[in-house]
């Protein structure tokens, strides 16, 4: 029954958005008297707790002054209002929201049409097509933390790496600091991510029908016509929310950054989830910190927003065509 | 003739997929060696830093050092020294425990909530559907900072210990694991025909019972697949844990950190042996993907996020 779902997948984001306003039309009646809403307690209270609260209270903390000294009773940490937004901006956040976002537009851009490619060149069926398909899923699959372990060995100065480049005689150098590191974060996240568009793009394939297929080879379209005109265009709904939830991902990678350079990062590869981190855990100003993660949220909130007003007019399409 | 050879093959590649052969032509997106370019890119792409992982954990210490792709010689050594060059047995049975205790709890808690929030309405219900899935993008660093202030108050308050605990580190992956447990559970449920339970709500069961009987046995796939991904959530994680714990606690994820500052005698870098207890770390997740793959592959893309 389930393994229906995963073929509609493309639209599947979209429906929950829809349900929301479903069940209410459909089918009234059957025990609309008694809700169990009850029900709703345990987990409600639960992440009421372990979300509601401390998102409040990172609130709070950004407007006060909390440093390891005060920690110790953070209730009484001096009231400063929004003097951590304003030391965050003076010292250097504008240049880390540029890096994040810099960071995760080229990555976004570049792993959409290596995706798309890997879902266009698995959609025929081949012997050994299983395999590839599997291979492909692999970088996506392992741990964060073990992509960057990885590559972080293997891109030392004595590294693999350089000792391949050497053999065709060209000099790698430092890969995990100075001004290369800003590349060496984008390969790598390029590295880990493209899987993700290549999922979302084989199912936008999966919901092309076959009349399509069909109406383009009697009209004898060759490849790339067909390619651009017929089947592109049916990508871009799946391809569009991909790249959405991919910037958000790429925005709020820490562990990838966190592990391949460690703490303190280089400098132009200290992205904002480093930043915050860096300045409540190494700093140790609390207070500065819980700012500038904030001002974080605010930056994500714009993908963030058009993506819960995709998944709404994504129902409305998805319905209209059914 | 090598035109009619691989026709006969996509012929037999499409009776095989249970396809007709002119449909299977149509169907066709690119020129054959376009196709094998790029496939064969994209493979190498993926498989070549893999098999040199592979090979470099069968190696020495000083091979890889030494810059060797292909091993002089093979050896399961470093398979066997990750045990004392860090406490990476220690690591792994603290990321097992807390991790699976978080997928137990999400799945359960995500079910129950997710079937109240698909089969009713109320007020707010859309305001808690959309805030499930703005959760997931709330960054990690926002919610560290307040946790960690509310734990060691509790420390400091209450005198009780939660920073470096297993279970300060269950709650905290709670935070994160909840909201997807519940969105994953929130589009299955939704697919699951409504007429199910109303046999049973006819013969007077309460929604106790529907729930139970009826409902979970039903989505027992979707549950399953709602802990795993809580469980993976967790495995992966490296910054609450990175805080939270402490060298009793650590999870995988922060002992497999010390292999790269570890160096041997006379400072040589570890390197085989970082391969060896990345592939390790990597195995269960990549064993669940291998058993679980047609269910897992829907939920990437239905929830968005790792």
């Amino acid at each position: 029954m389930i393994d229906d779902r995963p073929r509609g997948a493309p639209g599947e984001p979209a429906v929950p958005a829809a349900g929301g306003d479903e069940p209410a039309g459909r089918r009234r009646g059957v025990s609309e008297q008694h809700r169990p809403l009850w029900l709703l307690a345990p987990g409600g209270l639960l992440m009421t707790v372990v979300i509601g609260i401390p998102l409040l209270l990172a609130v709070y903390i950004a407007l006060v002054d909390l440093d390891q000294y005060t920690l110790r009773r953070w209730l009484q940490a001096p009231f400063i209002g929004v003097q951590n937004f304003v030391e965050a901006f003076q010292s250097g956040l504008l240049h880390s929201i540029w890096i994040s976002v810099s960071f995760a537009v080229i990555a976004t851009a570049a792993t959409a049409p290596v995706g798309i490619a890997a879902a266009i060149v698995t959609q025929n069926a081949y012997r050994g097509r299983a395999w590839v398909r599997a291979a492909f899923l692999i970088p996506y699959v392992l741990p964060s933390f073990v992509v960057a372990s990885v590559w972080r060995t293997m891109l030392q100065p004595d590294g693999i790496v350089n000792a391949l480049l050497a053999k065709m005689g060209v000099t790698g150098g430092l890969w995990l600091s100075g001004p290369k590191a800003y590349w060496t974060l984008i390969l790598v996240e390029i590295w880990a991510a493209w899987p993700f568009v290549y999922l979302m793009a084989l199912a936008g394939l999966q919901s092309v029908d076959n009349e399509v297929h069909e109406a383009a080879a009697i009209d004898g379209a060759s490849w790339w016509p067909k390619l651009r005109r017929v089947i592109l265009p049916h990508l871009r709904g799946p391809v569009l929310l991909a790249c959405l939830l991919g910037t958000l991902n790429h925005i709020n990678n820490f562990t990838l950054p966190y592990v391949l350079f460690g703490v303190p990062a280089p400098d132009n590869v200290n992205v904002m989830p480093m930043m915050v981190y860096v300045t409540s855990f190494q700093s140790l100003r609390f207070g500065l910190s819980a700012a500038m993660a904030i001002v974080s949220l605010l930056l994500i909130a714009i993908p963030l927003f058009v993506y819960l007003r995709a998944l709404r007019l994504d129902v409305h399409e998805e319905g209209g065509r059914r | 003739m090598t035109a009619s050879a691989s026709a006969a093959q996509v012929r037999k590649a499409d009776r095989r997929v249970g396809r007709r052969t002119a449909a299977g032509e149509a169907h066709r997106l690119l020129p054959r060696p376009l196709l094998v370019i790029i496939t064969v890119f994209l493979c190498a792409l993926v498989v070549v830093p893999l098999a040199y992982i592979l090979l470099a954990s069968l190696n020495s210490d000083v091979g890889v050092a030494g810059g060797e792709f292909w091993p002089s010689t093979f050896s399961g050594a470093s398979y066997a020294r990750i045990w004392t060059t860090a406490d990476l047995s220690t690591g792994l049975v603290n990321s097992l425990i807390v991790c699976a205790s978080v997928a137990v709890a999400s799945a359960a808690l995500g079910t129950v909530t997710a079937y109240v929030l698909v089969r009713y309405t109320f007020v707010g219900r859309v305001t808690i559907l959309r805030a499930l899935v703005g959760l997931q993008s709330i960054p990690g660093t926002l919610m560290l900072l307040p946790v960690f202030v509310l734990f060691s108050s509790a420390g400091n308050y209450l005198g009780i210990t939660v920073i470096g605990t297993r279970w300060g580190l269950f709650i905290a992956y709670l935070t994160f694991a909840l909201p997807f447990s519940t969105w994953v559970m929130v589009t299955y449920l939704r697919g699951l025909p409504r007429e199910l339970e109303e046999a049973g709500r006819v013969d007077g069961a309460s929604t106790l019972v529907v729930l139970f009987r009826i409902i979970v046995p039903l989505s027992l796939p979707a549950i399953v697949v709602s802990g795993i991904f809580a469980f993976l959530l967790g495995w992966n994680d490296v910054l609450f844990a990175s805080v939270l714990t402490q060298p009793e606690t650590r999870t995988a994820a922060v002992a497999l950190q010390v292999f790269g500052t570890t160096q041997e005698a006379g400072a040589l870098p570890v390197y085989s042996q970082m391969m060896a207890a990345a592939l390790v770390c990597a195995a269960p997740v990549v064993l669940l993907y291998l058993v679980f793959q047609r269910y897992l592959v829907g939920g990437l893309t239905a929830g968005g996020v790792k």
